[in-house]
């Protein structure tokens, strides 16, 4: 009976993980590092945590947790509330039809369907963001927050993928 | 037997139908919420401060491992300099002693002339100073998150570095507050150059170097000229120093802040007891 109630609570501690880690990888971003390396650098941590987990246990990472995501970004940054939500759930939406192309794949296809997805992703918010404010945003610094979240994929993908491999039972 | 199976069959329906459009329905939630945002932003300031003094906690948690970890960088950055600097400061502190003597007899003339000209000083203004414990710089947003304490900060009030204007706070929580930056694409600031008074105004667009637009036509203005606050609207006291003008295009002129907003560990709010044009400002919204 113990094992029993260890075993679920276990199973419970796992199943919180993905987003666990991503709203801490998120929370850890928006810090002020002080570093020249991450000056003006900030990374779409949002984005990687979704297509990540999306792609390796989107049994345990729906819809909801991408929504609460985009939720708990909205509310650290600055941008006009439910923006960053939208660019998640479009990240989530594209990916939920073409999961299949990606998934199971090597790394170099993951981060390549990575960077296809998300640059739709970034133009899509800056087009809607364009619109928000009826001016349109510099599109070099769009650019820029793109390449800078390409770069920093694989590194977070690492770390997330060691989280997954260390603490997390695979897929029923 | 049959009527469970029917209403299983039934509710496994509405399940799989609601999954289908709850993604419907959560879009369009965050269209809503930012229709909202656009049109009233009162209820949005609110929710928001209310999120951020939840969220804030958690930040300011986390924020001392990542000081840490900037610490230990600055450390040994440090040694490097402190041989230049200590020789370069002997010398500094030499000119400086000039300048004081020189200082203290503009300041006595300085006196003398504003009695003379009936001058009414700036009101007594007050402030605190406030830790960063978050901040955003990306294409979409630039802004701070500072933990400001009970009660000590107003929206609209000043936020400064020791080397310039940082922005203006925002949106005000508990006990955190959100400064909207200079470089943000909603700041708009009054200012003018220092060296010709040619005014202007301020133009964030989520760039490190914001713009000055609204310049008259006839304008001088050249590259490293310092840019200061006009006072114009009485938000901003005037002759705070923002920037230097880094290019100057046609109707493009840029200005870099004198202070790295992306290196801010701590920030002054002053309240320059301007409270009735802040609060005219929240009646007109």
């Amino acid at each position: 009976m113990r094992e029993d109630e260890t075993e679920n609570f276990s199973s419970f501690l796992q199943k919180l993980i993905p987003m666990a880690s991503s709203l801490l990888l998120l929370l850890v971003f928006y810090l002020p590092f002080n570093l020249p390396l991450l000056d003006n650098i900030r990374p779409a941590v949002g984005m990687v945590c979704v297509y990540f987990w999306m792609i390796h246990r989107p049994d345990i990472f729906n819809l909801f947790s991408v929504y609460l995501l985009g939720l708990m970004d909205d509310v650290v940054s600055n941008v006009p509330f439910g923006s960053n939500i939208f660019s998640l759930l479009l990240l989530y939406l594209l990916l939920t039809n073409l999961q299949r192309f990606v998934s199971g794949k090597s790394f170099a296809v993951m981060w390549y369907g990575f960077m296809l997805l998300s640059l739709v992703v970034f133009l899509a918010k800056w087009f809607v963001l364009s619109v928000y404010y009826s001016q349109f945003l510099p599109f070099v610094t769009v650019c820029f927050s793109y390449l800078v979240t390409i770069a920093f994929y694989p590194f977070l993908s690492l770390f997330l993928a060691w989280l997954q491999n260390s603490f997390m039972a695979d897929e029923d | 037997m049959k009527r469970r199976r029917s209403l299983f069959i039934h509710l496994s329906h509405i399940r799989l139908l609601a999954k289908k459009f709850a993604i419907v329905l959560l879009f369009l939630s965050a269209f809503v919420l930012m229709l909202i945002n656009k049109t009233d932003t009162v209820i949005i300031d609110k929710t928001s401060s209310v999120a951020t003094d939840i969220v804030s906690p958690v930040l300011d948690f986390l924020v001392i491992p990542a000081k840490a970890l900037a610490n230990v960088y600055d450390y040994f950055k440090e040694l490097q300099k402190i041989r230049d600097d200590n020789r370069r400061l002997r010398e500094e502190n030499r000119q400086l002693l000039i300048l004081r003597d020189w200082a203290r007899a503009l300041e006595i003339e300085n006196h003398l002339l504003s009695g003379l000209l009936n001058y009414t000083p700036p009101p007594e203004s007050s402030f605190i100073t406030a830790r960063v414990i978050a901040e955003e710089g990306d294409a979409f947003s630039h802004s701070l998150i500072a933990y400001t304490g009970d009660g000590a900060v107003q929206k609209g009030q000043v936020a400064v570095s020791d080397k310039g204007v940082v922005g203006r706070v925002d949106k005000v929580g508990n006990m955190y507050s959100k400064i909207l930056l200079i470089t943000d694409i909603n700041s708009k600031i009054p200012v003018m150059v220092e060296r010709t008074r040619v005014r202007g105004i301020l133009s964030g667009d989520n760039t490190a170097t914001p713009r000055m637009v609204f310049i008259p036509l006839s304008a001088e203005l050249t590259v490293g000229d310092r840019v200061v606050t006009s006072g114009v609207a009485g938000v901003f006291p005037p002759g705070l120093p923002v920037g230097k003008i880094s290019s100057v295009e046609k109707n493009n002129v840029k200005i870099k802040p004198f202070t790295n907003l992306e290196r801010l560990e701590y920030i002054k709010i002053i309240d320059y007891k301007l409270n009735d044009i802040l609060s005219a400002e929240d009646d007109d919204k």
